[in-house]
């Protein structure tokens, strides 16, 4: 039978697929922590349905196979028939299933559907983390060669690649990049920006997402007009600058492999810390799990550009003009930053700091609806119409109720879904930018920095 | 039946007590020690205690319950509160552990059990409808989830008309037989059912918490296990 999902995958070998899954499997329990939450879940999950009130891709699509909880049934069936002593009797008894070719099939399918935006865990009262059983679904998944080709690909150019990035800009392009995007801020804004590479000893190494170095100018140049404006010490390393890390959404090992090349950076460099731009993923995976794969608290401790943003404002090294932006302006909130606390209230102090009307979705923060391309789905364009019609459905209509015509998405990978989903909702009218990017038109640059009297469209509002 | 009763009160009694608690020890213990043994392999050691800790006593009490599917959630609320509060505080269950049990055990007055017990039924009966009403938990509901559900029922039912034997459309003993049979049955299937929650809650937030601090070596250990070390992405 020949291995097919909705996405494209790279051809898979599925000579004795079952046992090599169980064999990866073991060897995963053997060697983390998820065997002692797998065997406590399988025992006392009470197939209650409330994750299936809260989980926006089930909301939209009615299918029992995007309830939380029966994704998760998936791979407890597998736990429990081969690594429990029940499921041994229940064999030995002839009453078990026997894992197939065709099961795996349709797991590989399922938690491809899953954003894993672990809202589902904020309504278990028993706190199951059906997004964590997703992640390690994927994980094995990918030790018997079943990824999203879009995925694998990105990790292969980043990991082993020339470029060492997932949008394969070689080093000398990015500088280019930095070069322009230097005379387009002098031109536009009238401001002295910088973009320091391989300075040694500065105190922040900055990753941003590599795609930004592409797609989102305005973004790249607020996050170097702020770092400037308040005298930052910081660099860009040449030879790693992405904060990408599909490892979180695919395999903890390339998870590993990623952010240790983001702390070799920091050390080659003699630096401090890890400033990670605009992305939500790229936030969580450098700030859970640099500490997790390279030293524990000798780690460099890591900081989101926002958190950099909103701490020099309140210091009063940062100015911004009130009212800069008038248009009406909501905030989404990225779940890989918002979910856990971490990142709910910063931006939104900004974004009052800046804007004539801003208005928050509901609901928002910790409960926020993911965008919908949550889990790595957003590359995986071959899924785009169930990704915006069902993924996104949700989050669509949380925008038009805001009324707002700029959504704020400080996340590489929330704002192309965004953009998309407002494409395929007829919310044409919506923008969907970074907060850097409002940022850049309301900053008051400090004498140094100033060029030329400020005209152009930052001075009109977004 | 009185010899039923006796054995069922008696020696069964004692014996599903003591599967029932010593299972679920074992349990616990289990869950704590793999735990355990979890946080010591973690490359990161720090813990959110304190959002762990408010994550799970929130569902103590009803304001969040009631938020999603509220009168499903009510059900289970009102349920929880008499299938956790009437085993250990009624007198005819206290008298059961005579030599257990200390002088001071707390009883609930026999009104305010019938209550409870009334209202715990009525609430089994509101999951059994939510269940159905609900396509998703028609989706999810197992075979198991219905027959835990019917064992409670009747231990619940059967008890209450034990105590108030002139609603009963059967014989007061046979009733009060019913009851306690079905009571060491619960007892017997807590730590090999889902009923093992009751013990394990609190740590499955926990748990929750801990899986997603791995082994700083997780990842090359399983390449070396899979023989996967100088394979390409």
């Amino acid at each position: 039978m020949a291995f097919q999902c909705s996405y494209y995958l790279e051809p898979v070998d599925t000579r004795d697929l079952p046992r090599r899954f169980l064999e990866a499997f073991a060897a995963i329990l053997a060697h983390s922590n998820y065997g002692p939450v797998l065997d406590t879940v399988s025992r006392i999950s009470a197939h209650c349905a409330r994750c299936a009130t809260t989980c926006p891709v089930y909301q939209a699509s009615g299918e029992p196979r995007d309830i939380p909880c029966q994704r998760s049934e998936l791979l407890l069936a597998i736990y429990r028939r081969y690594f429990t002593l029940a499921g041994a009797i229940r064999a030995r008894a002839g009453t078990a299933f026997e894992l197939t070719e065709g099961y795996i099939n349709t797991l590989a399918e399922e938690v491809y559907r899953c954003t894993a935006c672990r809202r589902c865990k904020l309504e278990c009262p028993l706190g199951i983390d059906h997004g964590m059983i997703t992640h390690l679904a994927r994980w094995i998944l990918a030790e018997v060669g079943i990824v999203p080709k879009a995925l694998r690909v990105a990790t292969r150019e980043q990991l082993e690649g020339k470029t060492h990035n997932t949008s394969a800009i070689p080093a000398a392009a990015m500088q280019d990049t930095c070069e322009f995007l230097v005379e387009d801020c002098r031109d536009t804004y009238g401001m002295a920006i910088s973009f320091p590479i391989d300075v040694e000893g500065a105190e922040y190494v900055f990753f941003p997402a590599v795609s930004d170095y592409l797609l989102e100018p305005d973004t790249l140049m607020g996050n170097a007009a702020v770092l400037t404006a308040t005298g930052a010490s910081w660099t860009i390393g040449s030879q790693y600058f992405d904060g990408i890390n599909y490892g979180l959404f695919y395999s903890d090992r390339m998870l590993d492999r990623i952010v240790s090349m983001e702390a070799a950076e920091v050390r080659r460099l003699k630096a401090e810390k890890v400033l990670i731009g605009e992305c939500g993923h790229a936030s969580r995976s450098a700030k859970f799990f640099i500490k997790t794969f390279c030293g524990g608290r000798a780690a460099p401790p890591v900081v989101n550009i926002m958190e950099y943003t909103l701490q020099a404002l309140r210091a009063g090294k940062l100015e911004l003009r009130p009212g800069a932006i008038d248009a009406r302006v909501t905030y989404h909130d990225p779940c890989n930053i918002a979910r856990s606390g971490w990142i709910i209230d910063q931006p939104r102090e900004i974004l009052r700091a800046i804007c004539a009307e801003y208005v928050d979705m509901s609901p928002k923060g910790r409960e926020n609806y993911c965008c919908g391309g949550g889990g790595g789905t957003v590359s995986i364009d071959e899924i785009r119409a169930f990704r915006t019609g069902v993924g996104g459905a949700t989050k669509a209509e949380q925008i038009r109720r805001t009324g707002a015509t700029v959504v704020v998405a400080p996340c590489a990978n929330c704002k192309k879904q965004l953009r998309e989903v407002c494409e395929d909702h007829g919310l044409g009218h919506v923008q969907v930018v970074g907060l850097h990017d409002l940022v850049l038109k309301a900053i008051v640059p400090p004498p140094a920095m100033q060029v030329a009297p400020p005209d152009g469209p930052g001075q009109s509002g977004a | 039946m009185d010899a039923w009763i006796d054995l069922a009160r008696g020696p069964f009694f004692r014996l599903s007590l003591l599967i029932c608690v010593l299972g679920l020890a074992f349990r616990v213990g289990n869950a704590a020690l793999q735990m355990a043994l979890a946080w010591r392999r973690a490359g990161d050691r720090d813990l959110p205690i304190g959002s762990v800790i408010r994550a799970a006593s929130q569902w103590l009490f009803p304001h969040r319950l009631i938020a999603t599917r509220p009168l499903y959630s009510l059900a289970s609320f009102l349920f929880h509160v008499g299938i956790v509060l009437l085993p250990i505080f009624l007198a005819g269950h206290i008298a059961l552990l005579r030599g257990i049990a200390p002088p001071w055990w707390p009883t609930l007055p026999p009104t305010l059990a019938d209550i409870l017990t009334v209202v715990a039924v009525l609430a089994v009966g509101a999951l059994l409808l939510g269940r159905a009403a609900s396509r998703a938990a028609r989706a999810l509901t197992t075979a198991q989830d219905l027959a835990v559900l019917g064992l409670l029922l009747v231990v619940l039912a059967c008890g209450f008309l034990a105590a108030n034997p002139r609603f009963s459309p059967l014989d007061a003993r046979t009733v009060l037989f019913l009851h306690i049979a079905s009571g060491d049955l619960a007892l017997l299937l807590t730590p090999f059912t889902k009923l093992v929650h009751c013990a394990l809650v609190p740590l499955s937030h926990l748990l929750g918490e801990v899986g997603w601090h791995f082994p700083a070596e997780s990842g090359r250990h399983v390449a070396i296990a899979l023989d996967k070390e100088n394979e390409p992405v």
